[in-house]
């Protein structure tokens, strides 16, 4: 169920452009639907896909 | 392209620390014959690592040729690298690939994720392994990096 994708930014700028990637590491979420800046905690990075995944249920 | 990519110093930092590498690896190169500018760079640095031990394995495709194969491992970038476990002749796609070279800073992150895929264990806590044990939708982590 998980993807996991470096994506080498310089190369896919088109991609990184849609993202709005300033600073690297970025963590994009479910193509846009949550970013995380920086090497977070494993903890950090749960809880935005904890909200990703929760935010589409209560649709 | 005779050109060795990797000097001798590291080839022997990359014996050492594959050392570690539990259970057999498959690398998957998806090039493209069109517009790719670090396709053969990627392909010969993937051979030369894959080079440093036997129990790392690789396959060469075309994104276009083996479209099919592409799709069944989610690779739509080129270079496109997945790094699969092996057993026997079955291939364990555990969802990590990366999209372009991986030079510079991220060659440490290939050798890891080598090591990670070979140990078949995400290292992850068992919090985060109970969430991720239930969910019920797909989740893409795509990761930007700068090789430098």
């Amino acid at each position: 169920m998980v993807q996991a994708e470096m994506v080498e930014a310089m190369e896919f700028q088109e991609l990184s452009y849609r993202h709005h990637v300033s600073g690297v590491p970025q963590t994009t979420i479910n193509d846009g639907a949550a970013h995380v800046v920086g090497a977070v905690p494993e903890g950090n990075l749960l809880a935005e896909i904890m909200k990703v995944v929760s935010k589409k249920k209560s649709k | 392209m005779s050109e060795k990519l990797l000097n001798d110093d590291i080839v022997q930092q990359l014996k050492d620390v594959f050392q570690q590498l539990q259970n057999p690896v498959e690398v998957l190169f998806f090039g493209s014959k069109k517009d790719c500018e670090y396709c053969d760079d990627t392909r010969q640095l993937a051979e030369e690592v894959v080079a440093t031990s036997d129990k790392l394995h690789m396959q060469v495709y075309d994104i276009d040729e083996h479209a099919e194969i592409a799709r069944q491992y989610h690779v739509d970038k080129v270079p496109g690298l997945v790094l699969a476990a092996r057993d026997g002749d079955r291939i364990i796609d555990y969802g990590v690939r990366f999209a372009g070279i991986p030079s510079g800073h991220e060659f440490s992150s290939l050798v890891h994720d080598l090591v990670l895929v070979s140990g078949r264990d995400s290292g992850l806590s068992p919090q985060t392994r109970s969430f991720l044990a239930d969910l019920k939708e797909p989740v893409l982590l795509q990761v930007f990096v700068t090789p430098t």
